[in-house]
């Protein structure tokens, strides 16, 4: 056997204990061989665990290990940084704890606060640097203007009060039995304010028109979507409002046109 | 020809999360901190901020985990690329990794999986060493891991693989002694004999750590360093001469003054066995 071979058949022994051993292994080589299957099935665990810790002490301890041993076998890690075992979790949740669904919305919540945590630095464009950025737009410019938002903004449709149950959850102690449904859907939205991840919920027509800005939707376009659901008056003190805001809380990195010459 | 890494002595810890305002707020007595590359491997952020900031104070020496020099499917050039990014903003003593391999072109089991000691693996760990040297554009120190289980295909062993190994490629030595100790126990060899026949020009550092003991010891640094290892660091300093060495623990972690204490074992080791070559 060469070597590429034999490393792929090692490897489905570590992530699989029913594949057969390879000709002429001992019964020594196998317990070799559990060992490392266990450190990597026990360090995986304790990565899912240590990025969801809330979810880990929602649902206890025995339940997170099952869900955690289930994505491992469906989604086995692929990638050389431990930060992306946790990829599609929460998707594992949603699909496990179906008649629970707050489990997966705080799953999402985790992991987006993680994946803030690290991401890239950079400044926020303030009110003055906005009006600098904009000054010289058209109104076509406007219409096609594309926002920037900072590294790590993310976003998600909720229907569970999912802040609350974040502040309420003890990681390392007790929890809360249940989660607050909310009255109508929102959006669980996070951002890094400095070096610090936070997140706030945010109202459905606010979310929608931010996941078309974030996906590369046009202002103009995004604009549209809220004429749509709110009617023409509601939709541009709604348009103001939320731009407002976003730069109030440091989400905007940088505007441009493509419409915009010079 | 790769450049060459000059010694350093010194006593260092690794560098984790739990003393990072420790290092941050006053001058912790060491000489280097080691850091996981990995866990800083990452676009921005905190962890980035704390690592430049002891940087200021402090060498630092980057030990990765997940390059997987002995993966037959190559190596992973964005991981290449991203170290070298780190590398370049730390400027660290050196960049460190494993003998071993964590991955095929597949999956990543983020272990530190044993090799087999045969020609066919020693070629392509050279291969692979002589790609992430020029990746990186320096030469790097591996560490000979703890391992489990041998294969009943080897052609040598550990430390003939890892002497040819280091002669091939110009690559330096970590020298684990934990896992010497740990992988005599598991494989029936003699520690000392392991340490005196490699090549200890090379050796650039030493490891120490805890283990778990068993029928199978299993190297999980989540104790302090028992009576061997220091009998071993021992032989290993007076073979290897004036290097870095420095204490892992990655569970378990006490507060750091416990883990300063044991450093201090290793400076009197050191000083003692050094005083004794001279004389
Ligand atoms: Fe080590």
């Amino acid at each position: 056997m060469t070597l590429a071979a034999s490393q792929k058949d090692f490897m489905a022994q570590v992530l699989d204990e029913d594949h057969a051993l390879p000709d002429g292994w001992s019964a020594r080589h196998a317990a070799g061989l559990a060992i490392y299957r266990n450190n990597y099935r026990t360090s995986l665990v304790e990565a899912l665990r240590s990025t969801y810790e809330r979810t880990a002490s929602y649902v206890c301890e025995e339940a997170f290990r099952q869900a955690a041993v289930h994505h491992l076998i469906t989604h086995p890690p692929k990638s050389w940084t431990l930060d992306r075992a946790g990829d599609g979790f929460p998707d594992t949740l949603r699909e496990l704890f179906k008649s629970d669904p707050e489990v997966a919305e705080l799953g999402w919540l985790e992991a987006a606060m993680q994946r803030a945590f690290v991401a890239a630095d950079a400044a926020p464009l303030d009110a003055a640097g906005f009006a600098g950025a904009t000054a010289l737009f058209t109104e076509d410019d406007w219409s096609a203007m594309q926002l920037a938002f900072l590294p790590g903004t993310a976003l998600a449709p909720v229907e569970h009060d999912i802040p609350a149950l974040w502040r309420a959850v003890d990681p390392d102690g007790e929890s809360p039995s249940q989660a607050d449904r909310l009255d109508a859907p929102m959006h669980l939205l996070v951002w890094r304010e400095g070096l610090k991840p936070v997140f706030r919920l945010i109202d459905r027509s606010e979310g929608e028109a931010m996941a078309a800005l974030l996906g590369g939707t046009s202002y103009g376009d995004a604009c549209a979507m809220l004429v749509d659901r709110l009617g023409e008056e509601a939709a541009i003190a709604q348009a103001g409002a939320m731009l407002g805001r976003w730069l109030h809380d440091g989400l905007i990195e940088s505007v441009s046109s493509p419409a915009a010459r010079g | 020809m790769m450049n060459t890494i000059s010694r350093f002595d010194g006593f260092g810890l690794g560098l984790r999360r739990t003393h990072y305002a420790d290092f941050l707020d006053g001058d912790v007595p060491v000489d280097f901190v080691e850091v996981i590359s990995e866990n800083f491997m990452v676009d921005g952020g905190n962890p980035l901020r704390v690592l430049t900031q002891v940087r200021e104070k402090l060498p630092v020496i980057l030990h990765g985990v997940s390059m997987s020099i002995g993966s037959a499917h190559g190596l992973d050039c964005e991981y290449l690329r991203r170290l070298r990014a780190l590398a370049e903003r730390i400027e660290p003593l050196w960049v460190s990794d494993h003998l071993c391999w964590t991955r095929t072109s597949a999956h990543n089991s983020h272990d530190l999986l044993p090799m087999p000691y045969t020609e066919e693996a020693l070629r392509l760990v050279c291969d692979n060493i002589d790609h992430a040297q020029e990746a990186l554009g320096r030469a790097m120190l591996f560490e000979n891991p703890s391992s489990y289980l041998t294969f009943p295909e080897d052609e040598m062993r550990e430390w003939e693989f890892v002497a040819e190994m280091a002669k091939r490629s110009g690559c330096y030595l970590l020298l684990d002694v934990n896992n010497i100790y740990v992988s005599a126990h598991n494989h029936g060899f003699d520690a000392s004999e392991c340490l005196r026949a490699l090549p200890h020009d090379r050796v650039r550092q030493i490891h120490l750590a805890g283990h778990t003991d068993g029928e199978i010891k299993i190297d999980t640094h989540d104790q302090p360093v028992c009576g061997g290892v220091w009998d071993l660091y021992r032989e290993a300093v007076a073979l290897a001469g004036p290097v870095a060495t420095m204490i892992e623990r990655d569970d378990g972690i006490p507060p750091l003054p416990e883990l300063l204490d044991e450093l201090d074992v290793a400076r009197s080791i050191a000083a003692g066995t050094r005083s004794k070559v001279a004389a």
